[in-house]
């Protein structure tokens, strides 16, 4: 089958393809052309099956607009909940618990975990007055104060 | 809009868990020690919170003490080197060239003071102690009255 195409002027390279693709005997490359011509917004209304064959009308994708308002509302109230979990986290008192475990058994006796408590912070403590005076020595802001008042004198 | 907030729900969700495990493991790496150690046999773990200890205020008490283990001293000693870099202040006991006791003054956790204070004696028996504090008093008075004890 052979349709004519009667277009004229500025159209005829169209026509052409047109006429070679309706007979089969356009290259990919012709074919590649003859797109990029029917996309041409000024072409006459005598092209629009053409342009339909050729998918024009439906490449044109609508296109997603960007709403940002749920995104504030949902986002305000993740933001919420975090500030609500590490108020939680941070200003909540600690859960009281009281218990030690000893080989491995727990006991919740609180005049038990109290002597081993104490026990354990007897053998943290000092074992001798030479080490009890290196930290009463250790006071930092005297360390400071003599080792700043040794550059005292340069600033004469 | 269905799959975004199914997505915001589940991060809030996932947000507040980590948030939990977060507060259940605290920030320091001594946590460990009591968690891998604690209920271990020859070991006693002791946590006391809101309670009068012979005049000491504290808000929060953990002490561990280890006989007889080698790999818990030195896995106790990794995990207070790497608390140390955070430590306000660090006091040390070296004996022989080896530090017997660590006292780290650690930054305030809201209004509390945090102390740790960790100790290894080797006669008449190897013996670890390692003491987490939280106390609203200073915890330079609080070192102090502890090391006073004896």
């Amino acid at each position: 089958m052979k349709i004519i195409n009667q277009h004229s002027g500025n159209y005829e390279e169209i026509d052409r393809l047109i006429d070679r693709y309706y007979e089969g005997l356009t290259s990919s490359e012709e074919e590649k052309q003859l797109r990029n011509l029917l996309s041409r917004k000024d072409l006459p209304e005598s092209y629009k099956p053409e342009q339909v064959i050729f998918g024009y009308f439906e490449t044109k994708k609508q296109k997603r607009i960007f709403m940002l308002q749920p995104y504030l509302r949902w986002g305000t109230a993740v933001a919420a909940i975090v500030i609500m979990a590490f108020n939680l986290q941070v200003f909540m008192p600690t859960n009281a618990s009281n218990y030690a475990f000893i080989d491995g058994k727990k006991t919740t006796n609180v005049d038990d975990i109290k002597m081993h408590a104490l026990a354990s912070l007897n053998n943290v403590s000092c074992d001798n007055e030479e080490v009890e005076k290196s930290f009463d020595s250790l006071n930092d802001k005297e360390i400071m104060k003599e080792q700043l008042d040794a550059f005292s004198g340069l600033a004469e | 809009m269905r799959s975004i907030k199914k997505y915001l729900v589940l991060m809030s969700v996932a947000i507040f868990g980590i948030l939990q495990q977060l507060q259940a493991q605290s920030d320091l790496q001594i946590s460990k020690a009591f968690d891998q150690y604690g209920e271990r046999k020859g070991v006693v773990m002791v946590e006391l919170t809101n309670e009068m200890l012979d005049g000491y205020d504290f808000s929060l008490f953990k002490s561990i003490t280890i006989k007889d283990n080698p790999t818990a001293s030195e896995f106790i000693r990794k995990c207070l080197a790497k608390d140390e870099i955070g430590a306000k202040k660090v006091k040390q006991v070296i004996s022989n060239g080896i530090p017997t006791s660590t006292y780290l003054q650690l930054p305030h956790k809201g209004q509390l003071f945090r102390l740790i204070l960790f100790s290894e004696t080797f006669k008449p028996e190897s013996k670890i102690t390692l003491i987490y504090i939280e106390s609203k008093n200073d915890s330079e008075d609080v070192l102090k009255l502890i090391l006073k004890r004896k």
